[in-house]
């Protein structure tokens, strides 16, 4: 399970690192993080160019199995954050053509129902891989 | 503890790995500059548009039709997005024909306005955009009219 969540951020990273611009605007449509009147455009910019790049660490750490828990909390928490960032915009009836989930120039997923439901599957996944014993144990008395 | 400050050294990793990038890889941005704007973007905000619609400036509406027709800016013509080529091909005339215009869409996350600016130079008619579109109108108290008359 580690090696699939895994394999997913690190895929999900992968464009958001070669098209930095492209995700910044994606990350403006959501209107969560600024820019507005009071927000400069400094948050989603800085979010834009570190944000995958955490996906990109924890990925490659739950394949390899290196801070195994470590790592799928961290993608916990932003699967929490996308989804925040998702329910926010769907409740402001911000229609969001691509979510910027995994390819952020032309066409990508929309951000709806089908969205949520996939990124609370992998939130599972995340939640059962952080209790799940650490991979060092060597039996079921370790 | 331990867990969290692992879980930390996950993230600061990343970000320092991220900011290394963007300033190491050549196409990173610059953090502190508005993505849709670009250069050779003409801005003009909420209080200097009002004085150039009082002298006579040709206000587009880039914003999808529905949103024209529940408000918009008194004159203004809608060129939605979306449907660029035909509603241009509407409005040519009048557009070939005006001396100053100025682009608006929905506001911070709305990049509609600097894509129909940019697309009509391309067709030689110059256009200015609001900056921070139809919000930035609006909480200045500035007129808007209902329907689909301009």
């Amino acid at each position: 399970m580690g090696l699939a969540l895994g394999a997913v951020f690190v895929y999900a990273s992968l464009d958001k690192i070669a098209k930095p611009l492209d995700f910044a605007r994606i990350l403006y449509h959501y209107q969560v993080i600024g820019p507005s009147a009071t927000l400069p455009p400094l948050l989603p910019n800085l979010v834009a160019v570190t944000l995958p790049w955490v996906e990109l660490v924890a990925g490659v750490m739950l394949i390899v199995g290196v801070l195994r828990r470590e790592a799928a909390a961290v993608t916990g928490i932003l699967l929490v954050v996308f989804l925040a960032a998702v329910g926010s915009a769907l409740y402001r009836g911000i229609d969001i053509e691509n979510c910027g989930c995994f390819v952020v120039s032309g066409e990508g997923r929309r951000a709806g129902l089908h969205l949520i439901l996939s990124d609370v599957a992998l939130l599972a996944a995340a939640a059962f891989l952080v209790r799940a014993r650490p991979l060092t144990s060597t039996g079921p008395d370790a | 503890m331990l867990f969290v400050v692992r879980a930390l050294a996950i993230v600061i990793l990343g970000c320092g790995l991220g900011l290394a990038w963007n300033s190491a890889s050549g196409r990173g941005l610059a953090l502190s500059q508005n993505v849709f704007v670009k250069p050779g973007d003409e801005l003009v905000d909420a209080a200097a548009a009002k004085t150039r619609l009082d002298k006579g400036a040709l206000f587009l509406d880039a914003r999808p039709i529905d949103f024209y027709e529940m408000s918009h800016v008194p004159g203004a013509l809608p060129l939605p997005e979306e449907h660029f080529e035909k509603a241009f091909a509407a409005i040519e005339p009048r557009l070939r024909g005006s001396f100053d215009v100025i682009v608006y869409c929905a506001g911070y996350g709305c990049e509609a306005s600097h894509i129909v600016s940019r697309k009509l130079k391309q067709r030689g008619v110059p256009a200015a955009i609001l900056h921070e579109g139809w919000p930035a109108w609006t909480e200045a108290g500035y007129p808007v009219r209902e329907g689909k008359q301009p």
